[in-house]
């Protein structure tokens, strides 16, 4: 073992109370091609952070050829011989490229033949960095990662959202890399790339490592499979208990997936969006009726974000159509699609909150945003609508003269419940149970299927694909910008659903 | 596909329409820097064209007046650079002033040549000491300098407690040129040196590229390997050495040394707006130091011309100079916030 590249023992990391990686050996020998493989929140940025210097590990270590280092910073670790291509290229914008390599100390003259060797010799080194595309500038930091001639090349998806010609370069640089004895960290989340380049896949889930295997022996479906792990019994039974009560919310409204899709001619969406294009959302279309939870599936930054910007009015959309009961929404501002009904939770709770503020002012916001509400506030009125909200979803008030001091699922309460105070159509929930503890996370799903009951929409993007089945209706997955399926939520397991997260073919496309 | 994303090198015609490229970029990286030169170039038009006559005398006085303006708006546009703010630019200003007109008092030029250089390397440590403060604290540029400007300038209070001191007569003509003020070169010598020997020599290095980096992405910079505790302390730095330049300047053209606070906040304040008039964005990463330059030249044309326009309008005040400031400067920041808008919409 003393010979391997990079060996990683016990490697975890806690921010606060979160635990981003909880124990993580990686063994990375000599001359292969390595990928690292995981669901979004297994720890693979968080494990990439740590090799390259970024951040400190709380706990264990890191061997290089044998010998155990601590890296302090990218600097540190570039001088081990490890050179790190990120997914957000590291130039600096607002530098040309020429300077961003002698800012670098980088060899410039190096630099300019590995361009050449990857056919990119037309490349204008004296323009800005902010006027280059996405992938050229990925490019530039993958010829300027190599041109330092490291040991191990670590490439954090650099192959998403890239070109497929150019992708077919950035492998042939990693065989050549190969040819030399060098080893490569590969993460991707192109399950087929990984199976044709690499030798040895790790999987990570929950942040350890679960499986480690040669990529020939099992294919995507071991790969799949590690990343999902086994259910176990627990998580199973707890699944049904929640499928259940979620159909007698159906019951009692008598809507249903299967129902809703055979109506699907007969009541008119609230929410349709025809051909929508923005940024990397390269035409979406569907439609959300009435009571109904739609579950949006996707890996990190496959459009979604985008997709959901553009909903809540913060985005304007390059063209495409949004409509609301059948009415077009050009919205320049989010208070125009507010106006209309459509409201967004956002990711980042304590972006969307006061959270200095009470809850009572918090949930009273939204509320007072009608144009009648100039001159001073109708007090009682306020305290009746926030008191019902509070009892509605079970808010703990007792921390509540500043939101920030509640918990983070008490913190979710309070920003869904200011809609419902204000009153909305559309509820755009994006990622909502991100970092919740399980208990809070089951009270937003029932809050959410008791909306729905209602007679609301609501939009559910989640990271958390078991999350699908357990609280939608019907579930739309994106690829690349692009819808690759949309599956009533009755098949949408996870596998399913992470196959066709993963762009890969095999999926049906629903009732489409 | 590849050609939509990366200019093809065996295409034909590339050579061609490279040349006519290049001056477009020129112009869309340069033109606000030129934009600005222009301003001061219609402002001294004007003004020329309202005084009886236009002189060495004028023009000596127009450019002694501006030095010190220069020197700070420089300092403030590194600082700002770099993704931070220099509120205790001035009291450094008025620090080196004091210190160097106690001491300048009496001597020859070569004891105040001497004492120039102790000055200027004073205020480069106190200013890295600024900077690497602000890096371990973690408390806000703006909040820091605050507080520096507070007590840079009860240092200088304490040193020198009321106006006066002196200095070299001789000294005092690097920057004036004659007693008679007609000689109006050496003002745009010393305009000129501190550019080509302290600016331009670093803008091409790393010490410098790494302001930039760490002023326009933070993270990329901090990605890329550099140092942010040594751009931290080095922006500021390198801006309290043109701070004691300007406060060397002050005591060279007035002679004396004047502890007065407002002194202090005007020259802060004046090199902010001149950063940002040249070129500089508030947030860091873009920008020269060719545009404060005219800009700060601009900005001190504008009190000498409002005072000639009291012949014409008798209700013109040279107070009117900073209303009129504070609008150009509004106006200004709008126009350059709506074309970047443009530029990043076109993309």
């Amino acid at each position: 073992m003393t010979d391997s590249l990079l060996s990683t023992s016990k490697v975890a990391k806690r921010y606060g109370a979160v635990v981003a990686l909880r124990s993580v050996d990686l063994v990375v020998q000599p001359g292969e091609i390595h990928a690292l493989l995981g669901a979004n929140g297994a720890g693979k940025s968080t494990l990439v952070k740590i090799l390259t210097g970024v951040v400190a590990p709380n706990e264990g270590t890191i061997a290089i050829n044998g010998r155990a280092v601590r890296f302090t910073s990218p600097i540190a670790a570039q001088r081990f011989g490890l050179a790190p291509v990120f997914q957000d290229p590291a130039l600096i914008p607002d530098l040309t490229v020429i300077e961003n390599l002698r800012l670098t100390g980088a060899d410039i003259g190096g630099v300019r033949e590995w361009l050449s060797k990857m056919d990119l010799g037309g490349i204008d080194l004296t323009e800005q960095a902010r006027d280059l595309t996405l992938p050229v500038l990925r490019m530039l930091d993958l010829a300027r990662a190599v041109s330092r001639d490291p040991y191990l090349l670590l490439l954090d998806e650099i192959t998403a959202a890239l070109p497929v010609d150019l992708a077919a370069r950035v492998i042939a640089v990693m065989q050549e890399w190969k040819k030399r004895g060098r080893s490569v960290l590969f993460i991707s989340h192109r399950l087929a790339e990984v199976r044709a380049v690499c030798d040895v896949a790790t999987v990570l889930r929950d942040g350890c490592n679960v499986d480690s295997f040669a990529t020939a022996d099992g294919g995507e479906a071991r790969m799949v499979s590690a990343m999902l792990g086994d259910t176990t019994k627990a998580e199973r039974e707890e699944k049904r208990s929640i499928v259940g009560r979620s159909s007698t919310y159906r019951r009692t409204t008598g809507v249903s997936a299967s129902e809703n899709s055979a109506r699907g001619h007969t009541v008119p969406p609230v929410l349709e969006v025809r051909d929508l294009r923005i940024g990397g959302l390269d035409g979406v279309s569907f439609e959300l009726r009435a009571g109904e939870v739609l579950g949006v599936a996707a890996l990190e930054g496959q459009g979604q974000d985008l997709l959901f910007d553009a909903l809540a009015g913060d985005r304007r959309p390059a063209s495409g159509q949004i409509l609301v009961n059948g009415r077009r929404l050009v919205a320049r501002h989010p208070a125009d699609a507010i106006r209309e009904g459509v409201a967004l939770i956002p990711a980042d709770r304590l972006h969307a909150l006061l959270p200095q503020r009470s809850v009572r002012e918090n949930l009273s916001t939204a509320f007072f945003r009608r144009p009648r509400a100039w001159g001073p506030i109708n007090l009682r009125a306020e305290r009746d609508q926030v008191d019902s909200a509070i009892e509605r979803l079970s808010i703990d008030t007792r921390a509540q003269a500043q939101v920030r001091r509640l918990s983070g699922g008490n913190q979710q309460k309070v920003t869904i419940g200011r809609w419902l105070t204000a009153g909305f159509q559309v509820l755009l929930c994006f990622d909502p149970t991100r970092g919740i503890d399980v208990g809070t996370k089951h009270q937003i799903y029932d809050l959410v299927r008791e909306l729905a009951a209602a007679g609301n929409a609501v939009l559910l993007f989640t990271s958390e694909l078991r999350e699908i089945a357990l609280v939608c209706d019907r579930a739309i997955v994106l690829y690349d910008g692009r819808i690759t399926a949309e599956l009533p939520a009755a098949e949408a397991d996870e596998e399913t659903l992470l196959n066709a997260a993963h762009g890969l073919a095999d999926v049906p496309r629903g009732v489409a | 596909m590849s050609i939509a994303v990366v200019p093809d090198s065996n295409e034909q015609g590339a050579h061609s329409a490279r040349p006519r490229q290049r001056v477009n970029r020129f112009v869309q990286r340069h033109a606000w820097t030129v934009g600005v030169w222009v301003l001061f170039a219609m402002l001294v038009v004007w003004y020329a064209s309202r005084l009886q006559s236009f002189g060495n005398f004028e023009k000596a006085s127009i450019l002694t007046t501006a030095v010190a303006a220069v020197y700070a708006a420089m300092g403030q546009g590194i600082v700002i650079l770099g993704g931070g703010i220099d509120l205790g630019l001035g009291s450094m200003v008025i620090l080196a002033n004091c210190v160097s007109a106690k001491w300048m008092n009496g001597h020859g030029l070569a004891a105040c040549l001497g004492l120039a250089v102790v000055v200027v390397v004073l205020a480069v440590a106190l200013g890295a000491g600024i900077g690497w403060i602000i890096h371990r604290s973690g408390v806000p540029d703006i909040i820091v300098t605050l507080a520096t400007s507070f007590s840079l300038f009860g240092l200088a209070l304490f040193i020198l407690p009321s106006p006066g001191g002196g200095t070299s007569p001789s000294f005092a003509h690097i920057v004036t040129g004659s007693d008679s003020g007609e000689v109006y070169w050496p003002a745009i010598l010393c305009l000129a040196v501190p550019f080509l020997v302290v600016w331009l020599p670093l803008r091409r290095r790393r010490v410098v590229l790494s302001i930039y980096a760490a002023g326009s992405d933070r993270n990329a910079a901090f990605l890329s390997g550099v140092s942010m505790a040594r751009t931290k302390i080095t922006s500021y730095a390198l801006g309290s050495l043109f701070a004691a330049l300007a406060g060397l300047a002050t005591t060279a053209v007035t002679g004396s040394g004047e502890p007065r606070f407002s002194t202090a906040s005007a020259f802060t304040l004046n090199a902010v707006a001149a950063a940002v008039l040249g070129g500089v964005a508030l947030n860091g990463g873009v920008g020269g130091m060719i545009g404060p330059i005219a800009a700060a030249l601009a900005l001190s044309l504008l009190s000498p011309i409002l005072t000639q326009l009291q012949d014409g309008f008798s209700w013109m005040d040279s107070n009117m100079a900073e209303i009129v400031k504070g609008l150009i400067l509004i106006l200004v920041v709008m126009l350059g916030g709506y074309a970047r808008t443009r530029r990043s919409k076109v993309i």
